[in-house]
Order: C-alpha cells, then sequence, then structure tokens
C-alpha cells in the first residue's frame, strides 16, 4: 500500500513545535485509518462505547487535536471523496487481506493465541461511514475545519500547500509527492513514543518533513519523471508496478531514458496499463479549491458531552485532558505576526 | 570574497550567542561592511531578536561584501564555550562553505555552515508609551522575585513608578520601583570616566563581615543602580517569563543597562546595550488576558 519511495526522498527530521503557527492539511483518512488499527484494547479490538460502537478513532482525534491546538498548530483534515476508477484493483487488494486477516483472527482466537489475534485484528481495520461522520462531528465540536475533496484526499492536501492555504500536508504516504506537495510531514499525527508490534519494546516516533523541491534537485529529477519512477515501482493505481523493478531500479532507468515509453525492458508490459491515466491522477489531479480556512472556538462543553454522555468516554480522563488544552490556550502569548503589518 | 572578524574578548561573543540560543536552533547571521546583524524568532513567533554589532566593536573587521551565514548554534556555542575570557576569536568564512573559528593564536576549528533559509523576519511595527530603564542586576532581582509566583510578568507604568506584578495558583506578587531623583547629577556623567583597566584597590577580606556589602572603591566596581521610568501613558502589559527570563540572564551577566519599552496590550522590546558591542533588541509577545 502507498508508494515505496521511502529510500529515494530526502527527508529531514523535524519537530512538532515548528509547526506552532502554521496551517497544516492533514489527510484525514491517513490519519483516522492509523488511529483505529494502533488505538487498541489489550485483546487487540477497538475501543469501544457502551453500544459497542468504536472509539478508536475518536480517542486518537481527541488527543492529537489537543495536542495540535496546545502547541498553537491549527490542522484542518481533508477527508477522501470518490476514488478513481483505477484505484479499484487496489482497494480489492486490501478488501481481500482483511477478509483473510478476519479469518485468520478467528482461528488465532480459537487457540488461544492473543499474540497473534492482535496481530490480525489489526490487519483487519477498516473505515467505516458512520467512523467518517463521528470524526467530523468531533472536529466541529473542536472548531477545526475539514474539506470533502472531490477524490483523493491527499491530492487536495498536496494543491493547498501550492496556493498557499497550508504550510504543509500531513501523511504517512508518500503519494503526496508526487501529488506536488510543497512540503510533506510524516508521523505528524503518530509522534511520540510508540510501542513496537509484537515486541515489549518502544521507539520514538519523530515527525520527518520532506521538501519535494530538494528531493527533486537531490534526485536530478523532474516531477513529471519522478512520477514515472513511482508508476516503475507501484502505486495505488498499478500496485503491481512492474516485475523486478524496485526503486533503485526504477531510478537508474528514469535517469537513463528520461520517460516510460523509452525504457526498452518495460515495452512488454507497458501497456498492460493505462500509464497516462496514471500519470494525469498525480499531475492534474481533481482537487477542491478553497477560499479561506477558518478556525472556530473549541466549544469545550460541546466536545465533553458527545464524548462523556454519547461514547462513554471517562468523564475524568476528557475533563482532564481538555483542561489541559484551555489552559494552553488561555495562556498562550499572542505571537508578534499581528504586528509586521 | 573576504570575510574576516576579531573579536578582542571571547565574552562577547559568548553573550551573543548565548541570547540567540534561547530563541532558535539555526541561525543565520548577515555579515556586511558594516557589521554583523543577527534577526530570528522563535517557532512561534512569539519572541523576536534583533542583533546589531558594528565593525568598531571587533578588533579588526573585513568584509567587502555583503555574507550570510548559517550555523547550528549549539555547535557554534561548544566551540566558543572552548575560549577563556581573555582570549580572542577569530572567525572568518571559507569557499567550501566553512566557518574558520580561531581561539587565541593556534586552537583552530572548522564548522560546517548550514544553508541559511531565505525567509527575512521583519520587525514588529510598534509605539512605545512606557520606558524604564534599569540595571541588569535589578531587573533580574525582580524577575526572580515575580517568578516565584507566575510564569508571566505584568508591568505597570504609573507616573515615574512602576510595577512588576504575577499571579500564579499559590497568590499574588507586587514589586514597585521608582524613579531614582537624581537628574540633577546624571550618575552617568563625567565622574564615571570610561570604565578602565585599573585595578580597584580591594580592601583586605574581612571574613567576619560576610562579604554582603560591595565596597564601593574604584569606579568599576560601583553599580550604576538608578533607575528611570518614562511614561507618555501609563501602560500595563504582561509577558512570558518563559521567554524573558532566559535571555535577561543570558546577556544579564555582562552587566550593562537594560531599557524595557512597551504599550498596553502591545509586545515589550528590551534594548541590552553590551560593553562595546552594539545593542541586542529582544521583542516579546504580550500574554493573551482571557
Amino acid at each position: 500500500m502507498g508508494l515505496n519511495i521511502k529510500e529515494l526522498v530526502t527527508r529531514e527530521k523535524t519537530n512538532l513545535e515548528s509547526f506552532a503557527t502554521k496551517i497544516v492539511a492533514i489527510d484525514a483518512y491517513n490519519a483516522i485509518y492509523q488511529f483505529l488499527s494502533t488505538i487498541r484494547g489489550a485483546d487487540g479490538l477497538y475501543l469501544t462505547d457502551s453500544e459497542g460502537r468504536a472509539t478508536s478513532h475518536l480517542s486518537g482525534l481527541l488527543y492529537r487535536n489537543v495536542n495540535f491546538l496546545s502547541i498553537g498548530i491549527k490542522p484542518v483534515y481533508v477527508f477522501d471523496g470518490k476514488p478513481p476508477s483505477l484505484k479499484t484493483a487496489e482497494i480489492e487488494r486490501r478488501k481481500q487481506i482483511k477478509k483473510d486477516a478476519t479469518v485468520k483472527f478467528e482461528n488465532a482466537m480459537a487457540r488461544g493465541d492473543l499474540k497473534d489475534a492482535r496481530k490480525f485484528a489489526q490487519q483487519t481495520t477498516s473505515l467505516k461511514d458512520d467512523m467518517i461522520q463521528d470524526s467530523k462531528r468531533l472536529l466541529e465540536h473542536f472548531g477545526i475545519p475539514y474539506i470533502d475533496a472531490p477524490s483523493e484526499g491527499e491530492a487536495t492536501a498536496a494543491h493547498l500547500t501550492n496556493t498557499g492555504h497550508a504550510f504543509a500536508s500531513a501523511s504517512q504516504d508518500f503519494d503526496s509527492v508526487l501529488f506536488g506537495a510543497k512540503r510533506l510531514v510524516r508521523n505528524f499525527t503518530n509522534s511520540g513514543r510508540r510501542r513496537i508490534p509484537n515486541r515489549n519494546a518502544y521507539v520514538d516516533v519523530e515527525p520527518e518533513i520532506i521538501q519535494v523541491k530538494k528531493t527533486l534537485e537531490n534526485l536530478e529529477l523532474t516531477r513529471e519523471e519522478l512520477v514515472d519512477v513511482g508508476i516503475l515501482i507501484g502505486t495505488d493505481f498499478n500496485p503491481s508496478g512492474f516485475e523486478r523493478v524496485g526503486p533503485k531500479t526504477a531510478l537508474k532507468m528514469i535517469k537513463q531514458h528520461s520517460k516510460l515509453e523509452e525504457i526498452p525492458q518495460i515495452q512488454e508490459h507497458l501497456h498492460d496499463i493505462d500509464y497516462n491515466q496514471i500519470r494525469n491522477i498525480f499531475l492534474n489531479p481533481n482537487v477542491a479549491d478553497v477560499d479561506e480556512i477558518i478556525f472556530q472556538d473549541v466549544n469545550y462543553e460541546a466536545i465533553t458531552k458527545y464524548l462523556v454522555d454519547e461514547r462513554s468516554f471517562s468523564s475524568d480522563r476528557v475533563k482532564l485532558t481538555l483542561g489541559r488544552l484551555k489552559k494552553a490556550l488561555d495562556t498562550k502569548s499572542h505571537n508578534l505576526d499581528q504586528w509586521f503589518k | 570574497m573576504t570575510f574576516e572578524a576579531k573579536i578582542g574578548n571571547a565574552e562577547d561573543l559568548k553573550t551573543i550567542i548565548s541570547s540567540i540560543s534561547t530563541l532558535v536552533e539555526e541561525a543565520n547571521f548577515v555579515a556586511t561592511s558594516e557589521g554583523i546583524t543577527f534577526r530570528g524568532m522563535d517557532p512561534s513567533h512569539v519572541a523576536l531578536i534583533d542583533i546589531s554589532w558594528p565593525n568598531t566593536a571587533f578588533e579588526r573587521y573585513e568584509c567587502d561584501s555583503e555574507n550570510n551565514f548559517g550555523v547550528r548554534i549549539e555547535e557554534f556555542s561548544k566551540i566558543v564555550k572552548r575560549a577563556e575570557k581573555k582570549d580572542g576569536i577569530e572567525i572568518s568564512i571559507s569557499e567550501q562553505n566553512q566557518m574558520l573559528i580561531t581561539i587565541g593564536k593556534n586552537r583552530k576549528y572548522k564548522i560546517r555552515l548550514i544553508e541559511s533559509s531565505a525567509t527575512e523576519t521583519p520587525l514588529p511595527k510598534i509605539t512605545f508609551d512606557s520606558k524604564i530603564t534599569l540595571s541588569s542586576s535589578k531587573l533580574q532581582k525582580m524577575l526572580g522575585d515575580v517568578q516565584v509566583i507566575s510564569d508571566y510578568l505584568t508591568i505597570r507604568t504609573d507616573g515615574s513608578k512602576a510595577y512588576f506584578s504575577g499571579k500564579g495558583d499559590s497568590g499574588e506578587v507586587e514589586v514597585g520601583v521608582e524613579e531614582t531623583k537624581v537628574h540633577s547629577t546624571p550618575r552617568t556623567k563625567p565622574t564615571d570616566k570610561a570604565p578602565t583597566e585599573e585595578k580597584p584597590e580591594l580592601p583586605p577580606p574581612d571574613k567576619a563581615d560576610g562579604g554582603q556589602i560591595k565596597v564601593r572603591t574604584g569606579e568599576t566596581d560601583v553599580e550604576d543602580d538608578s533607575i528611570e521610568i518614562y511614561s507618555k501613558e501609563d501602560s500595563t502589559g504582561a509577558y512570558s517569563l518563559e521567554y524573558l527570563n532566559p535571555v535577561v540572564k543570558a546577556v544579564g551577566n555582562s552587566g550593562g543597562k537594560i531599557t524595557c519599552e512597551f504599550s498596553s496590550a502591545k509586545p515589550l522590546r528590551v534594548e541590552f546595550k553590551v560593553a562595546n558591542m552594539g545593542r541586542i533588541h529582544f521583542y516579546l509577545a504580550p500574554r493573551v488576558e482571557s
């Protein structure tokens, strides 16, 4: 899943604080999916409310956004719209993985193997419509804006970095680089201490920033060429890529021949995929245009009411967490920006 | 391009660097034939430092065109700290994007420069209604008084008086100061000849005395503790000590007078004039009262 160009891009370590006062466009599906797959009970299942509905995504959104707003970061969430039709194969593939994982999970539970059960449970994660609605509702109470993208959320997030509406886009997937995001932040919604799956150890996950311009300069490629490199390796729109072509080979091929049509080794299979269409998805994506991104005040009461009364969150924890946010927002210094005008 | 500067006293450079290090990790300096300047803000844009270090403050200064150079402040600071008080420090930039630092005569360091980011930091456009000038030790003392109770400082001027106050979970504090009424015989006038290297006659150490009183002998020992307060319009502003304390501490030790200027609910500007090295302006956004 996602695009395997990690070793090709120029990644620089950063920290959340350096995004203070900045608008960051977050790939909402990507973030919420992560919350659902990592925030789990000891049994490996979602956290749930008294009616058995999942609340892992709400827990993630609560703590993350309190953190962002306390630091002074302005998050805006971009939700996926209709996936491009070329993504069908990838979506089917993911569905199959989940189906298999569900069977494996049930078997593991029957065997009493909790470790395996936990592992497979994670792989069954899927994002349901009601979870999206829950998430949007919580964001509204936080006064945090969200945008419904016409197609891929990442594409619109990337677009916002170029129109100047956002400083960076945040996603784990490297597709944003191909979509032309000026800056991409990874580990933005999951930075901090994290348990390594299936091991009793922790790692510190730190945010990293990828500046597309720098990456292209270092690789000595144009964005068009990088998209072709991506297609060679495999994107969401041609998940299997080309046989025996990994990131290194792909880069070499494009450096030598500069575009897909000129690479002799792949001509036999090139026409199995609609590569022009894929290029077009990345280079001229279907995106939402926004006028102004407006942030509202945090509605502490509405958040508490929703999470505690409706979704069975512990009243004390919510109170404590929101208290932390209120304190941070109330005692915050203005920044100097308003006096520069 | 040539850029070479020799600083006679390592302490000046240490002061400059430690003031910058309270705000940023990476610093971009600009060197012109006039001298060296630095301007930068902390990541959340709450505070800004603007330094001007004129060529006259250097023992030797050569710069024939504008040079921008960026350093990681921590790396630079570690090296400069190796110098002792009396050591001179020479800095220059090589073609290979390296900074050469020579401490004394024969300790030579080379560090890699970092790409200087192009963003220019503007200065806040504000006018100041109130102005308080006092010694750095007096200011440090008052900030310390407020800090034990509060995370932020409220400064209020009332004619020729000023109040430094704070509120916290445990209670409240207020420290008042008045303008010293000695305008007819200003202390900064002639009798205080420019500080020389003359050794003050130290009195014999007297253990019983506990050293509680500074014996006023040579002028260099006399601390000018006059306070000037000027208010065009009485003002009240609240500022975070988290930002203010470190910079006052960093620069304060080099003595000198400090001027605090502010207007109600507007940024504070603190001016440090240090020895012979020009000035440091520290701007701090007001705290939001809600």
